[in-house]
């Protein structure tokens, strides 16, 4: 079959969608919905994404299991929709119509016959850092990836492999699912059109070094706080101080940890400022006589959701500081101190806290990902630019990949992104 | 948290703003302040001086000749550069506030509580012109002798303590102050220089 599209040939009406979080599961159910094959790729052992890893999300503060199987029904229900875990690609080639996609699949040692008895995890002494909790805490090395994990399926991370527990694991399952000798493997996909949906990765707080976010465990990211506060995280959804299990009771939210700054991202995150209202939520939600201070530059409480910036607002034990701090220090008591200038009323402050959170900003995936040979426009930032229909590419982009979104927003454009790509097959057949 | 209420009806002077845009080193970059704070809370002296860069830049935006041309904020920067490497909007915060200092000194404006800084200026070119090295010894004696007699005395016997500490470890030599070998050459440089700046 030609790959660079100019000799004749059957033309795919494949759509590939290559990441499975909230923005690609919806591009690839609208497609799947209007009766194209779609394959959906994701690099980790679970769908969901970023939202899986959230305790609370917006517009209505759900639970992300709401939302989520919701759509893993869908997904079950559609045969037209083929999901492959573990999977990256590696290389693109030919055009519109043809495209040959080389796809990575890294090996999870265990197969569909896996009935999440876990019987595995019991049997493995191996730990490793758990993804899901940005590790800050320790899984067994044969887990599930999480408890509404897509496929409900366990994974072995190569580390047991690497302690030789292979046949001790093989021997301990009792439906034959643990296949150690699996290798990572390599195949072509022939596909019609492209959605990149690889989403985002947190802004790495290690290159904010005024914030010291190494130098001590209280100081913490945002997406750690979401792990924190889930019920499902390293704390079983206590808000407390990760260096000694205490109340976290006096809280910053550190709003713009690299956003809106040339040093760092130069562009808005938009997600950040009602991500930081939601987590004093939390706290104030967890202790009466919690105290928490939000620094801010402006908030920008983005899409319909000011009135929950005002029911914030309201809560007297809620204080904003007009304030980006200046820096961070740990205290002779192991507590972090803020320092910085307060700008409305030009008062100099070094304040102590139990828990400091970084609202540190999201950064596309594909900066530090995926390098396909063709048809992809990476912007100034690294955010994936479609390539419009009259470009006749086939090549589109949806959710985070695409821009600083939120949720909502990343639905939406995963819906306009998989009418593009229905269009673009159609017009190649 | 008390800001004031913006008042619709004030009228603010642009002219002064469009001044330092245009003529001070930098100034054009000063309009893409953001007012984050970040300048003035990094600043190791922030609190000595009267207003800080971030509220000396919404002066200038606001007007206020008067008092940003007599603020000592300028005065009181020791060019650390922390500012320059935290704000995330890349305005060179230091550039603007030296060169606000020599405008304020080129128009006739004296910063209020700047003696000190004028005194200290004054002796360290006195000794740089005269040996092309800096004296400590003699740089802090004309200093403090530039406030009187009494003070003088006042503030060599606080530091003597110290002073002898430093030979006693050989960090300040005794006898004729170092100098250059060509000192009527650095003269000539320095004067040049002088009438060069003077042509404007």
């Amino acid at each position: 079959m030609p790959v660079d599209g100019k000799e004749a040939g059957p033309a795919s009406q494949t759509i590939l969608v290559v990441g499975g979080g909230i923005a690609g599961i919806s591009a690839a159910l609208e497609a799947a919905e209007t009766g194209h094959d779609v394959v959906l790729l994701e690099k980790g052992p679970s769908l969901g994404g970023r939202v899986s890893k959230l305790n609370r999300y917006f517009p209505k503060l759900c639970h992300p299991t709401c939302g989520l199987e919701i759509n893993y029904q869908r997904i079950r229900k559609n045969p037209r929709l083929k999901v492959l875990t573990m999977c990256e690609p590696t290389n693109v080639a030919g055009s519109r119509g043809a495209f040959t996609v080389t796809v990575k699949r890294h090996p999870r040692f265990v197969n569909e016959k896996c009935t999440s008895c876990g019987d595995c995890a019991a049997a493995t002494e191996t730990m490793v850092p758990n993804p899901f909790n940005y590790g800050l805490d320790k899984v067994k090395a044969a887990y599930l990836p999480n408890e509404h994990a897509m496929p409900m399926r366990y994974v072995i991370a190569p580390e047991a492999i690497a302690e030789g527990e292979g046949d001790k694991l093989k021997a301990a399952c009792k439906y034959g699912a643990v296949e150690p000798e699996q290798q990572e493997e390599t195949f072509d996909l022939n596909v019609g059109a492209i959605i990149w949906a690889t989403g985002w990765q947190p802004y790495d707080p290690n290159n904010l070094d005024v914030y010291s976010y190494s130098h001590s465990p209280d100081i913490i990211t945002n997406v750690e706080m979401e792990r924190l506060a889930a019920h499902d995280g390293p704390t079983q959804g206590k808000i407390v101080r990760p260096s000694n299990g205490e109340p976290a009771k006096k809280v910053a939210l550190i709003q713009c940890a690299g956003s809106r700054d040339n040093n760092h991202l130069a562009y808005c995150s938009r997600i950040c400022c009602l991500g930081s209202l939601k987590h004093a939520a939390y706290v104030r939600e967890q202790y009466a006589d919690a105290e928490v201070d939000i620094y801010y530059i402006d908030i920008r409480a983005h899409d319909k959701l000011e009135s929950f910036y005002q029911k914030v607002k309201a809560d007297p034990q809620v204080r904003f500081v007009k304030s980006k701090p200046g820096h961070i220090r740990v205290g002779e008591d192991g507590r972090p101190f803020i320092h910085g200038e307060r700008t409305i009323d030009r008062e100099v402050y070094d304040e102590p806290y139990d828990l400091i959170v970084l609202a540190t900003g999201m950064q596309p995936s594909a900066v530090a990902g995926y390098t396909p040979q063709v048809g992809l426009v990476k912007d100034d930032y690294g955010f994936v630019v479609p390539k419009e229909l009259e470009d006749n590419e086939g090549i589109f982009s949806c959710g985070v990949a695409a821009g600083p979104l939120d949720v909502s927003l990343s639905v939406q454009s995963a819906t306009a992104a998989a009418l593009k790509a229905v269009q673009a097959v159609r017009q190649s057949a | 948290m008390t800001a004031p209420l913006p008042n619709p009806g004030k009228k603010y002077d642009l002219d002064f703003a469009r001044w330092v845009y245009d003529n001070v080193n930098g100034g054009d970059k000063m309009a893409l302040c953001m007012q984050c704070g970040v300048c003035s809370g990094s600043c190791p002296i922030g609190t000595n001086m009267d207003h800080g860069p971030r509220k000396l830049f919404m002066m200038i935006r606001a007007g206020m000749q008067e008092a940003v041309m007599t603020s000592n904020t300028p005065a009181n920067c020791t060019s650390c550069y922390r500012c320059v490497v935290r704000c995330p909007r890349s305005v060179p915060v230091t550039y603007i506030l030296q060169d606000l200092l020599a405008k304020q000194a080129e128009l006739g404006y004296r910063a209020k509580d700047s003696n000190e800084n004028i005194a200290f200026a004054k002796s360290f070119w006195w000794s740089a012109r005269a040996f092309g090295r800096t004296d400590e010894r003699l740089v802090t004696a004309k200093y403090y002798w530039s406030f009187g007699p009494a003070e003088f005395w006042k503030r060599s016997m606080e530091n003597l303590k110290i002073a002898l500490g430093f030979i006693k470890k050989g960090r300040m030599h005794i006898g004729m102050p170092h100098s250059v070998k060509d000192k009527k050459g650095l003269k000539a440089i320095l004067d040049k220089a002088r009438e060069i700046e003077s042509r404007g």
